[in-house]
């Protein structure tokens, strides 16, 4: 199961059923980031792809009637609409239609009867309805997907189609199971079973059904049952890029820097494209530097050996015997200026302190000393007030139930900070990472967490604090000492992965739709879970360490958004909005 | 004489379980893995004494910095789960669907627009000039209503009156004001009826009225103006398209031409003898010759002049930009040639160890031919390099014709058939030597 392959499979097949010559491609916002997602400039370029139009831009007519237009939408009705004038009056030659998902009967003969110039060629359905964004990992990027503790209903839809496109794209016939004490999950498995039921010939005509091997699972669980995830400061490369710099459909914007070169204004970040990138996007932060040092000093090397040779001859043989170096010296000069930056904003921001601290509270069980630290970290000055609330609220979330809580002598200290220090820690962060946020605006966020995620919203066991087993782990951890303190930290997702693979997720907590209860206990080889919330990357690259350590089993990880800490913070305050205070009214000073 | 052939020493890459000669290192790991499976432990110690080879053969720093890239960017297929082959997922066609609903109703359209062609067709031919005249020719062609009960226009339901006349459409007879009448050329009406006729140049500046046009009713200019529109795109070739698929078709031939350039390329580093230097050279040359052709015509295509901003600019930018891509990844990367000294080296090795087997064969056959005591004949081996020793064997005609070919294909640089002839020679002369033995036997 690789998403990536599979969309980009879908895309070299419209680009190549339209046979020989000149092509454009006619597409909406979202279909744009899917390929975009897929396929460089250069490589759809030489499938004879020269133009890329938006449905909805049609500034001025010119004829074009020697190109072919390969049209590539979401089926909406906005945009049936904006097709149907399109045909009308056809401004290129022959049309290839495709839709990312399924359309009706009735849309179909809106098109035809608007083809008067018998301009179609082909009308299709595809499923390459979701953002790939690694072979492992698809996203919707919808931030906000609930409103007020239910679905928005348009990002149901949205996401409940892309999950059916999604399996079918896989070719799977999957059975659908679903975290019981959520109810946007139950709705959200509802949706996804009604169109699997609807799409059943189209299913039983194309996926051949194996009785031998168990059926793959579609699992779907709540963001809230871990809400730490998302607040922890990553140490991975990929990881820390979007909670420092934010990436948005594998791009990363630099403007905000000064002197950067034009080049880098915006940066690509695509395993499938920069190979120096795929090998290290889950190398820490340590490893990533050591191996663009010796990069870079290898180069120098190699270039005052070769300063010595004058003669235009001797250059070109040297470029020629190391395409790689032509090859690798854009990438690093790239990646160079990535790692400056986010070296920059760790330096600045006293990350090292924080991250440390928020393993530590995260993991361990310590509370005098924990609240010591962070009541010393909120005290200074060159903490972002971000970062502070962030670990406020991980502190709120951490020892909701202990006694001696200090939560609103926290909440009054991170007060006193904003009003003294005025967002001067957060100015200048990189990426807008909560630099922007009002005042008083981030003094509510552990509150807003707490309310969202506390405990009685948790179905897991977040923290250990029940499993005997987990409680004798954790203290043999605290023994024995970690490896790396910046790294302690495992996703809830890995448990219940690895429980799901065991077969050994409860049936009582996680129901199979419609009771199917063959299944239970088998282990499933394909799993595909879908956190409705967003995931991080920090699970993304669990899932990859899952997909190797159990040969023959394969995950894929998907979300309606992949967060950092921000924008896990907008899902939070869109989720809540309208939603009264019932557990935290405790808490008057906010 | 010691007998040679039993204590013979054998040379090159030898496969140690069968004694076959394999040529390169690689070939010989290849051979073994697809032929030996069994013994792998010989495998992996062949391994290691190729590695160790190459290690000290290849000792200097320009290893290590391969080495410091390989590390940083090759990806170990280990390293990351073996990932399954994808297969492209579901699709549904609809269409036939859609095709079925566009011909229903293209139908109706289509025999009103015939019948409309044909009625244009009668209008548009020997029309007289003189406005009375042509009033009854047209009324002739096409039967006009009868105005005297219409007493609004039925398109917009105008009164008609002194200063609103009645009006006839010429294609169908209905009435209509002149606000609601559309002027169709005379000119492009000629040249809708008879595609043939030279494309009537669109003279945007001057207003097309009752005397140079028609006057139709919306309805029917519609009809007749989405015909014209068909027409065109049918017969759109421009300059640029004529262009681009020149320039494809150069493309086209540039991608075999490269990977039988590779083929023949690591033929000569293996010294075999299928093709020579010059070969190679000129098929370089011909790969350098069809990039200047593609960076040529779409440099030309990118000059095409077009309005700045435009989609038609946008394109030409794009398929120069896709051409200099596809001559720089494509074209330009191709692998260096081995130099004169080099390809003598090889070849001399694999010479001598051929003029080793000649001369045992040879050898052997002095001996045989010393026991009968026979005298005739010339020594098999010597007979492939003076063929003309024995014209009458229709084994040396044939090698010879093929000879023929294979510096006909040389010039036309087919190499594809050159490779195949060469194979063919070599059967041919096998065959001949095995004759060559058996007469003497």
């Amino acid at each position: 199961m690789n998403v990536i392959q599979a969309v980009k499979m879908y895309i070299t097949k419209m680009t190549e059923e339209s046979g020989p010559g000149m092509k454009v491609i006619l597409m909406d916002k979202e279909t744009t980031s899917i390929v975009s997602m897929v396929y460089s400039q250069s490589e759809i370029l030489q499938k004879e792809v020269y133009l890329f139009e938006r449905i909805d831009n049609q500034s001025k007519f010119d004829n074009m009637k020697h190109m072919k237009c390969i049209v590539y939408l979401r089926p909406t009705s906005e945009n049936i609409a904006l097709l149907s004038r399109e045909l009308r009056c056809p401004k290129y030659g022959v049309y290839f239609i495709y839709f990312s998902n399924v359309i009706s009967k009735a849309d179909i003969k809106t098109l035809a009867e608007c083809d008067e110039q018998e301009a179609v060629r082909e009308v299709q359905e595809v499923f390459a309805d979701y953002l790939a964004v690694d072979r492992h990992l698809f996203s919707f990027n919808i931030v906000g997907c609930l409103h007020g503790r239910s679905w928005n209903q348009q990002h149901l839809q949205r996401v409940s189609q892309g999950l059916l496109a999604l399996l079918l794209s896989l070719k799977k016939r999957a059975i659908v199971r679903y975290e019981a004490s959520s109810e946007p999950c139950a709705r959200l498995a509802e949706r996804v079973r009604d169109l699997l039921r609807r799409e059943t010939v189209l299913i039983d005509n194309n996926i051949p059904f194996n009785g031998d091997v168990p059926s793959p699972q579609l699992l779907i669980i709540d963001r809230r049952d871990d809400p730490v995830t998302p607040l922890l400061n990553q140490w991975t490369y990929q990881a820390m890029v979007h909670e420092l710099l934010t990436i948005n459909n594998n791009r990363v914007s630099l403007a905000h820097l000064p002197d950067v070169h034009k080049d880098f204004k915006e940066v690509v970040l695509s395993s499938e494209q920069d190979e120096f990138y795929a090998k290290n996007l889950y190398s820490n932060f340590g490893e990533i530097g050591q191996t663009i040092k010796s990069l870079m000093e290898e180069f120098q090397r190699k270039a005052k050996s070769h300063q010595k040779v004058e003669s235009i001859a001797d250059m070109k043989n040297f470029v020629e015997t190391y395409p790689l170096f032509k090859k690798m010296s854009g990438t690093v000069t790239k990646h160079v200026t990535v790692v400056g930056e986010l070296s920059a904003c760790v330096a600045r921001h006293n990350l090292l302190e924080v991250s440390e601290l928020e393993q530590e509270i995260a993991c361990q069980s310590d509370h005098a000393k924990h609240l010591q630290r962070l009541k010393a970290l909120i005290a200074k000055e060159s903490v972002r007030d971000w970062d502070a609330a962030k670990l406020v609220a991980l502190y709120a979330l951490r020892y909701e139930k202990h006694a001696g809580n200090a939560l609103p002598a926290l909440l009054d200290a991170l007060r006193a900070r904003g009003g003294a220090a005025g967002g001067a820690g957060g100015g200048a962060a990189g990426g807008g990472a909560g630099g922007g946020a009002a005042g008083g605006e981030w003094v509510r966020a552990p509150v807003l967490a707490l309310e969202w995620g506390g405990a009685h919203a948790r179905a897991a066991d977040l923290f250990g604090l029940q499993d005997a087993v987990k409680i004798t782990q954790r203290l043999f951890k605290g023994l024995k000492g970690v490896e790396n303190i910046y790294t302690q930290h495992t996703p809830l997702l890995k448990d219940t992965i690895e429980d799901l693979i065991k077969g050994k997720l409860r049936e009582n907590l996680y129901p199979t739709l419609g009771g199917d209860d063959s299944s239970y206990g088998r282990r499933p080889q394909d799993i595909i879970v879908f956190v409705v919330g967003g995931v991080t990357y920090e699970e993304s690259l669990c899932v990859h360490q899952i997909n190797q350590a159990y040969p023959g089993v394969k995950v894929v990880l998907g979300g309606t958004t992949i967060h950092n800490s921000t924008s896990f913070m907008e899902e939070i305050k869109s989720a809540m909005q309208g939603v009264h205070r019932t557990h935290t009214r405790h808490i008057r000073n906010v | 004489m010691a007998a040679p052939n039993e204590d013979e020493i054998l040379e090159g890459f030898l496969c140690p379980i069968c004694k076959a000669d394999l040529k390169s290192a690689s070939q010989l790991t290849n051979h073994f893995e697809s032929l030996h499976q069994e013994e792998q432990d010989v495998l992996k110690s062949l391994k290691d004494i190729f590695g160790k080879a190459k290690k000290i053969i290849l000792n200097n720093e320009d290893s290590d910095l391969k080495e410091t890239f390989d590390r940083a960017l090759k990806f170990n297929s280990q390293e990351y789960y073996p990932s399954e082959e994808q297969v492209i997922g579901v699709s549904r066609c609809s269409t036939d669907y859609f095709k079925g609903v566009r011909s229903a109703r293209l139908e109706r359209y289509a025999t009103e627009t015939n019948k409309l062609l044909i009625r244009l067709d009668k209008l548009v031919c020997n029309m007289p000039s003189e406005p009375n005249q042509r009033k009854v020719h047209e009324q002739e062609v096409v039967p006009w209503l009868d105005g005297s009960s219409v007493k609004l226009c039925p398109n917009c339901a105008k009164a008609f009156n002194l200063t609103r006349r009645k009006h006839h459409c010429r294609l169908c007879g209905s009435i209509l004001c002149h606000d609601c009448s559309v002027f169709l050329d005379i000119n492009v009406a000629k040249s809708i009826v008879d595609p043939s006729l030279p494309q009537a140049l669109t003279q945007s500046d001057q207003e097309v009225t009752e005397k140079n046009g028609l006057r139709l009713c919306e309805h029917c200019f519609n009809l007749i103006e989405l015909r014209k529109q068909i027409q065109d795109s049918r017969n759109a070739k421009t300059v640029l398209v004529t262009a681009y698929e020149q320039m494809r078709s150069l493309m086209d031939q540039a991608r075999p031409a490269v990977a039988m350039y590779e083929k023949m390329c690591q033929s000569l580093f293996d010294g075999e003898t299928t093709y020579n230097l010059s070969d190679v050279n000129a098929l370089r040359g011909r790969i350098g010759k069809l990039a200047e052709g593609i960076d040529l015509l779409s440099k030309q295509i990118a000059s095409f002049p077009v309005d700045p901003g435009t989609r038609q600019a946008k394109l030409q930018n794009s398929i120069r930009q896709a051409a200099a891509h596809f001559i720089k990844e494509e074209l330009l990367s191709l692998r260096k040639l081995p130099t004169e000294a080099q390809i003598d080296e090889v070849r001399r090795e694999r010479y001598e160890r051929a003029q080793k087997q000649v001369q045992m064969e040879r050898e052997r056959m002095e001996r045989e031919r010393d026991w009968r005591g026979e005298e005739a004949g010339a020594s098999g081996s010597r007979v492939d390099n003076n063929p003309e020793v024995d014209d009458n064997n229709p084994l040396i005609e044939q090698m010879n014709i093929i000879r023929g070919y294979i510096k006909e294909a040389r010039k036309e640089l087919k190499f594809e058939e050159v490779a195949i002839l060469e194979a063919n020679l070599k059967e041919l002369k096998k065959e001949y030597q095995l004759q060559m033995l058996s007469n003497k036997s």
